[in-house]
């Protein structure tokens, strides 16, 4: 990695401090697993006869995951790669980006790797969560035991890294759509389509074409009931594709834009 | 040595009308280059096509004799600039704002500072800069220029917003810089009386078009050459018969006689005629065009 990439990632990264998506991923990574924690405290009971059984984590993740899979991570997604990217419209701030000593490509990749890397610790976040979720009710209620089960690590890594990469045709797609309009809602409106759009067609054996709808197939997957629009195709690899098909395309769009400012 | 050279800038926004037609400016090392014109006259999309924001449909830019689209990085490393509005991360401190700018420019940390104090931001804390007064941010702006040391500072109408004691400040700043660190400062404005008090060169633009382009010195020469005599009589029509005799070509202006500025000599030879035909004189007066008028002129014709 050049130091100038490192330099512009750092002066980017910074900008995000304090920032609408900065909160949004630690409060979007936590909301989920937190109502989980209120409901299993609540209902302390039940939890209790949940913590003996040999497949705990996998049913609280599978829990914490349909909602999030279906709606609240690609939403998610949408927001903070909008808001982001919007930084720099929102303050005007193009114009002196642009004539700082940094490569286009520079920036481009530079604000893209902010992005992922928030995209990232959202599913760290998350995934604490779920352990919080899980361990809390123990160390709270003294009626309540510590679940039996270790805590599957490498499982959850792996359902993180495919919801991750199934989320990477959203991260493109809005990241091309923020860069080229000044109008906040233009991404947003656009994100909020695709994804009604994706729940709609998901049922469709042609879903797989939506590029939205990945995160949604995975989620069905994982629980052994796969859609049929999944079922031929290698969704990740699609989503793959998706993703490097919109940033190659966003990239051009940018280098190519007449105005910088 | 130029430090800028723009030779047969053009630009159109829409294929009908230019925005620039044939610009010709050259900013001389070490000199204040004052760009006065009025609103809407092609100043701002000048500065951004120097310095690449906008791309470039015709004529060359050189900037330290290099060409800047083949050497945009390196050149940008050493040009500080502050285009319209000042750009600012309201969410972020002042010094959070130039830590953004420390990074991008690869400048050392203990330059935040030393501009903030610069610009009298230094007591701002924690607080953020959405809740800056405009000034605050004008200023905010300007430090951001000038973090990274540059030789050459390109400002848009830099003191937009600032009370008159923060203009006086930003003044001497700018002198300062330009003296005593030889900072080549290339600065708009819509206001004639700014860049007088600054410049050292200027250039007059006007609907896409140069009008005026050299030193202070030769803009003010211009100012005496188009300088004029008033003169009040007690029969102003009778004198101005008289004078016309005589070979001038005088012109009643509002209640006095005008007449093309002479030497003394000449004045004198008027005054004893004027006499000598049993006009009183009660004021023989040399008008100086001011500046504004120059440019008034200037942007009128």
């Amino acid at each position: 990695m050049s130091t100038s990439f490192l330099h512009s990632f750092q002066s980017e990264w910074l900008k995000t401090r304090r920032s609408l998506a900065a909160w949004l991923v630690i409060i979007g990574g936590f909301f989920l697993p937190f109502i989980m924690l209120v409901g299993r405290t609540v209902y302390h009971e039940k939890t209790s006869a949940e913590s003996t059984s040999p497949l705990f984590w996998e049913n609280l993740a599978g829990q914490c995951w349909q909602f999030m899979a279906l709606f609240l991570l690609p939403m998610g997604v949408i927001l903070a790669t909008s808001l982001i990217t919007q930084i720099e419209f929102r303050n005007n701030a193009w114009k002196q980006v642009h004539t700082t000593p940094q490569h286009f490509y520079t920036l481009f990749w530079s604000k893209l790797m902010v992005i992922m890397v928030m995209v990232v610790q959202f599913f760290i976040l998350f995934n604490i969560g779920i352990y919080l979720a899980g361990a809390v009710p123990a160390l709270l209620l003294g009626t309540v035991d510590y679940p039996s089960q270790p805590f599957p690590f490498m499982y959850m890594l792996k359902t993180s890294g495919r919801f991750m990469l199934d989320i990477l045709p959203v991260v493109g797609l809005q990241y091309l759509i923020s860069l080229q309009f000044k109008n906040f809602f233009v991404p947003l409106g656009v994100g909020i389509a695709m994804l009604m759009l994706s729940l709609v067609m998901v049922e469709w054996k042609y879903g797989y074409i939506v590029p939205y709808t990945y995160s949604p197939y995975n989620f069905f997957e994982l629980r052994g009931s796969a859609m049929s629009g999944s079922k031929d195709v290698n969704i990740h690899w699609l989503a793959l594709s998706y993703f490097a098909f919109f940033t190659v395309l966003s990239f051009v769009l940018y280098i190519s834009k007449k105005e910088k400012g | 040595m130029h430090t800028i050279e723009a030779i047969g800038l053009t630009h159109h926004f829409s294929k009908e009308i230019p925005v620039l037609e044939n610009i010709e400016m050259r900013v001389r090392e070490g000199s204040i280059y004052g760009f006065l014109g009025p609103n809407g006259a092609g100043k701002t999309t000048t500065l951004r096509l120097m310095l690449g924001l906008l791309r470039k449909q015709g004529g060359e830019i050189s900037i330290f004799g290099k060409p800047f689209e083949k050497h945009r990085t390196e050149l940008l490393s050493n040009i500080g600039s502050l285009i319209e509005s000042p750009t600012v991360y309201g969410h972020l401190t002042a010094t959070e704002n130039l830590t953004v700018w420390q990074k991008a420019y690869r400048c050392p940390k203990n330059r935040i500072p030393e501009a903030l104090r610069l610009v009298g931001l230094h007591g701002t804390g924690i607080k953020k800069a959405h809740q800056f007064s405009l000034g605050m941010k004008q200023r905010l702006g300007i430090a951001a220029a000038l973090l990274h040391q540059p030789s050459l500072l390109v400002l848009d109408e830099p003191t937009n917003g600032l009370d008159p004691g923060g203009i006086i400040e930003i003044r001497e700043m700018l002198r300062n810089l330009n003296r005593e660190e030889g900072v080549t400062i290339l600065i708009s404005s819509h206001l004639l009386p700014e860049i007088e008090k600054l410049a050292t060169d200027v250039g007059i633009i006007h609907r896409g078009k140069m009008l005026f382009q050299g030193s202070l010195a030769s803009l003010l020469l211009r100012q005496h050459q188009a300088s004029r005599i008033a003169i009040e009589t007690s029969d102003n029509a009778a004198a101005l018969q008289l004078l016309a005799g005589n070979g001038l070509d005088p012109r009643i202006e509002a209640g006095c006689i005008n007449l093309a500025a002479a030497e003394k000599p000449a004045i004198a030879d008027i005054n004893r005629k004027l006499v000598q035909h049993g006009l009183d004189v009660y004021r023989i007066a040399t008008v100086e065009d001011d500046l504004e008028t120059i440019f008034m002129n200037l942007t009128n014709q």
